[in-house]
């Protein structure tokens, strides 16, 4: 999906140079009076498939105009179960925050994480999937907007014979992108695949140091992301109505469980 | 309101047979009422440039009750009991001709009309100047005159018919400098847009900051917003009905203009004296050429132009017979050097043949062709692709015109539409990301059958009345599935060539009545069902070259709309001002939306993306015009409101839908000051858009995430606008003219937002803010402009 992201992304910079010789758009911050919801609860619960402590987290949304501090919800019972009947309770650690150690998640189990806070009872279902190996990331020049900036590049060669999806996440000398790259194989099926991780989130220079994790996710869990890259796309040239993406979660809880595979590599840009 | 949209169908059943019968009884009356009269009919053209005038109308002084209006081609007809009489031949714009006729036998009368070249030296009788808006049933039209269209400042000094319709009540521009537009609540995928009767699927350049229409090449344009005809159909909101100019049959010319960004020219003249002419009309964008002198190679290397080519020809073998050609061609072209490449654009043809069957009976015959494409091309090395996707249209129409007597003018016809529809295709290299894949073709044959009656029963009451039958047959080949809510496929055929997969029919009846209580004022009512089977599929807020076509299928119904409207028309100071105020409400059904995180694009299963349910809109207009003198301009005012309602949706209640406005005003006035000096100026102000901001925010993989409540819950700021302009007529020569046009758009230079977005704020960390993008602040233009 990331070449036709791409088409998007160049429609904006058509449009920007349209706008460039027309006369100047300009942006501006504005303060907007927003409804603010009540608060709601917010669960983010991952399984990976490294043996190691595997944590969810527990917290509440705030309002738009709040800092970005979230509070923590304490004292909720998290298990997680897998299709073989084995139970894994999960230990507050600290404030909101729950882990089970040592554990890894296996290929193509389904587990199940229940989490029970408020009086309330909320359950996830996720698939771990089969890696796929990411096989190197590469640089090069930023084709879009100012030459001395990099865009990286993931490379990897997707299986023939199933259905994967990704999610990518970006560091640049340890800063995370603030850009969601996700992709399915419903065109790169079998292909060997380069994707350039398209962004404007954090300057890339040469020198910089890239990191990249790659995870392959299960359906939900791509929609899930999936659907949050598109609303990143609103704006000039047009974009999506933004929405809650779609939860595995019951109950009306935000956030997700995902079982993925985790691999990271690092190159420093060139 | 769920009980009345229940039930409206099934009202409309009884309605629909009540309607027939009275069909039925019309046709067995009318030739009774026949007896004893005579026919005038003849044609109405431009007395300089032969061009057949479209809507003049005729009267018979003597008999008030009689009036009629020469259609589509110039030619009209009348018919009165044998006598001596006075009839006004009058048309926006040109001196009225009055004429004695003895009337002892059918009478062929042509005429020709003269422009009024001198607004100050004209003087009108008032009773010569058209009441038609008050006395014809037509209800929910404007009909837009060229010369103001030229007259009103847009951007960048682009003239342009789709940004000036949207200054009229009950019509909203899409954004900001753009062509799209929505019509009393409909989207815009709901605008029948027609060029020579060929439908045109996307009518915007450059992401729709200008129009397909280059206004040089346009003669007529009307916009029908409720009470459409029954020769209309096939879109649910309104029909753009746009005529393109036939060019001089006496005299060769050429005019155009520079403008800066693009140049115009269009060359006309007869290809036998009197008989037949060819108008020949081209555009060109140059914003490439700014690029050009970029530094940066990139940049430089890149395309971003359009242009539009017009062309049209007629020839009239004698007075019976006269064939009509006109084409219209169209690309937008973009492109990063060896990065990327994109362009689309339409092609239409439309071949007419006009034949009199007797004076009372007139035909017409198209067939049409219309194309859209695009094609984006990328050449990024291991991410190159090519993506196509087509839609080709193929009609054969045939429209009758039967002036039968007095009081009944009839209007028939039937109408195939073959649709081929290449939803898209990629093609790869081997070194490729990405495989090839080809989307199946989609085949279907819309059909229809209309018939109208313009009856007009006494001085003051005429009513339009009439009835279409639309049906849709979609074919195969190919693989139609099936899709429960979730999107999962239900059941999955493959058909062979030709077969029936799915078809449906649908009966809309179209009323409007007008009941004059005054010569100067009457009340208006209107009804009338719209459907759509031709449906853009696109999740994004703003329309784009890439817009995805779908026909109704197994999954998609075909949309539907109810509108009912009623008015009051007033006319002042001998028709020199226009007063109208019309009230409507829509039922919608079948409305098409999309799920959470579509995925549309090159899906063979886009249709397990959507979502169906509900609309309304309803609202208010009101409208005063002058018409004539040397300032002439209007006021539009629009109170309105326009609601979805889909189950899967802000838990299923009405939310606002995108192109919803609560206030919307436009004022446009143009002043003569002199020979050499005219003025013009907009102003607009408008509501908000309904957006959906956020009500919260939480941190979802270490990013900040946004939680959102409800749908379209919230109003970007109000737009305004004013944009000035002045026309400076250069000195008369005896074989050339030239003007030139001045602009300024957005005088006071007001920040419209065109986008609010949030994000993490870069200069206070650890917060967030909304960030509001506006497009256009103060631009000036000129324009040169040449006839020969």
């Amino acid at each position: 999906m990331i070449g036709m992201k791409q088409i998007k992304l160049n429609y904006l910079i058509i449009i920007a140079a349209v706008i460039l010789v027309a006369g100047a758009s300009c942006q501006k911050v504005i303060s907007l009076k927003l409804n603010n919801a009540a608060p709601q609860l917010v669960i983010e619960g991952n399984l990976t498939d490294q043996f190691g402590v595997q944590y969810v987290t527990i917290t509440r949304s705030v309002p738009f105009t709040s800092p970005n501090v979230v509070p923590t919800v304490g004292g909720a019972i998290v298990t997680m179960s897998d299709s073989n009947g084995n139970v894994y309770n999960f230990s507050q650690i600290s404030a909101g925050l729950y882990s089970f150690y040592p554990i890894s998640g296996v290929a193509g189990q389904t587990y199940k994480l229940t989490v029970t806070t408020g009086g309330k009872t909320y359950t996830a279902s996720s698939t771990m999937p089969y890696p796929v190996n990411l096989d190197s990331l590469s640089a090069k020049i930023n084709v879009f907007g100012k030459s001395d900036l990099r865009t990286i590049t993931v490379n990897y060669q997707d299986p023939p014979d199933t259905a994967n999806q990704y999610r990518f996440v970006l560091y640049v000398n340890s800063q995370q992108s603030g850009t969601i790259f996700t992709n399915d194989d419903s065109f790169t099926n079998g292909r060997y695949v380069r994707e350039d991780l398209v962004q404007n989130s954090v300057d890339i220079h040469a020198g910089d140091t890239a990191t990249v994790e790659m995870q392959c996710v299960d359906r939900n869990i791509y929609e899930y992301w999936f659907s949050l890259s598109q609303q990143q796309n609103n704006g000039p040239g047009g974009g999506t109505t933004p929405s809650n993406p779609p939860s595995n979660f019951n109950n009306n809880a935000l956030g997700y469980f995902s079982a993925h595979t985790t691999q990271t590599k690092k190159i420093v840009v060139y | 309101m769920l009980n009345l949209n229940n039930s409206f169908p099934y009202i409309n059943k009884h309605r629909l047979n009540i309607l027939l019968c009275i069909l039925f009884l019309l046709f067995a009356v009318i030739p009774a009422s026949a007896q004893n009269s005579f026919t005038i009919s003849g044609n109405i053209k431009d007395a300089a440039s032969g061009e057949a005038l479209i809507g003049a109308t005729v009267k018979v002084k003597e008999l008030p009750q009689i009036a009629t209006a020469s259609n589509s081609y110039g030619f009209y007809s009348l018919s009165a009991p044998a006598g001596g009489y006075t009839l006004t031949i009058s048309y926006v714009g040109y001196k009225p001709v009055f004429l004695t006729v003895s009337l002892h036998r059918d009478t062929v009368l042509n005429v020709v009309l003269s422009s009024k070249t001198d607004l100050d030296e004209v003087v009108i009788n008032g009773k010569a100047r058209n009441n038609d808006n008050v006395s014809s049933p037509q209800m929910g039209v404007e009909k837009l005159d060229m010369s103001q269209i030229n007259n009103v400042p847009v951007l960048l000094g682009e003239r342009d018919i789709l940004k000036t319709i949207s200054l009229l009540p009950g019509v909203k521009a899409a954004s900001e400098g753009n062509t799209g537009f929505y019509v009393r609540g409909g989207a815009s995928d709901q605008n029948l847009i027609l060029l020579d009767e060929a439908v045109v699927y996307n009518a915007s350049h450059l992401f729709g900051f200008f129009s397909t229409f280059n206004s040089d090449a346009i003669k007529d344009v009307s916009l029908f917003k409720g009470g459409m005809p029954a020769q209309y159909g096939g879109r649910l909101s309104s029909v753009l009905d746009i005529k393109m100019d036939e060019g001089n049959n006496k005299d060769y010319g050429v005019e155009g203009g520079i403008g800066l960004i693009s140049s115009r020219i269009k060359i006309e003249g007869p290809i036998v004296q009197d008989k037949g002419s060819f108008m020949i009309s081209a555009r060109r964008t140059y914003i490439d050429l700014f690029l050009k002198a970029s530094s940066d190679s990139t940049v430089k290397g890149s395309s971003l132009y359009f242009y539009d080519l017009n062309a049209k020809a007629n020839y009239h073998f004698d007075d019976k017979n006269a064939v009509y050609l006109s084409g219209y061609f169209g690309k937008d072209v973009l492109g990063l050097k060896n990065t990327f490449g994109t362009n689309w654009g339409n092609a239409t043809g439309t071949l007419r043949f006009n034949h009199l069957f007797s004076s009372k009976l007139f035909s017409n015959t198209s067939l049409i062709y219309s194309n859209y494409n695009y094609a984006i091309q990328s050449y990024l090395p291991g991410n190159d692709f090519l993506a196509v996707s087509k839609i080709t249209d193929l009609d054969l129409k045939e429209d009758f015109q039967y002036f039968a007597n007095s009081s009944h003018t009839i209007k028939f016809g039937v109408d195939a539409l073959h649709h081929n529809l290449a939803p898209g295709s990629l093609t790869t290299t081997d070194n490729s990301s990405f495989n090839d894949k080809v989307i199946e073709r989609r085949y279907g044959l819309e059909t229809a059958a209309y018939i109208s009656d313009e009856w007009r029963v006494s001085d003051k009451l005429n009513i339009l009345y009439g009835m279409r039958l639309s049906g849709i047959f979609i074919f195969g080949p190919g693989t139609f599935s099936t899709y429960d809510a979730d999107g999962n496929t239900l059941t999955s055929k493959t058909y062979s060539s030709g077969q029936v997969v799915k078809d449906y029919f649908n009966l809309e009846p179209r009323l409007s009545a007008s009941y004059s209580l005054t010569d100067q004022t009457s009340i208006k009512a209107s009804y009338n069902r719209n459907t759509q089977n031709i449906h853009i599929l696109s999740n994004s807020n703003s329309s784009t070259p890439t817009d995805l076509y779908a026909m109704s299928s197994n999954n998609i119904k075909p949309e539907i709309a109810d509108q009912v409207s009623t008015g009051y028309f007033r006319n002042f100071d001998d028709n020199i001002f226009e007063f109208s105020t019309e009230v409507y409400y829509k039922w919608l059904q079948n409305q098409i939306d999309y799920k959470n995180g579509a995925q549309l694009l090159l899906n063979q299963d886009v249709e397990s993306q959507l979502v169906y349910g509900t609309g309304r809109a309803y609202g208010i207009e009101f409208f005063m015009k002058k018409k004539y003198g040397r300032f002439n301009g209007w006021i539009g005012y629009t109170l309105s409101r326009t609601e979805r309602k889909f189950a899967a949706i802000n838990d299923g209640n009405y939310f606002p839908a995108t192109q919803d406005r609560t206030h919307d005003v436009s004022v446009v006035g143009i002043y003569q000051l002199s020979k050499k000096w005219s003025f013009s100026g907009t102003f607009v102000y408008g509501t908000g858009n309904a957006v959906t901001y956020p009500n919260g925010k939480y941190e979802v993989g270490g990013l900040t995430t946004y939680y959102y409540s409800q749908r379209n819950g919230d109003r970007e700021p109000s737009n305004n606008r004013l944009d000035l302009g002045a026309t400076l007529e250069g000195k008369p020569h005896k074989k050339y003219h030239s003007s030139w046009t001045f602009g300024i758009y957005n005088v006071y230079n007001h920040r419209n937002p065109y986008a609010i977005t949030f994000r993490d704020s870069k200069t206070d960390p650890g917060t967030t803010e909304a960030v509001e993008t506006s497009l256009f602040g103060r631009v000036p233009s000129v324009t040169w402009n040449f006839k020969f």
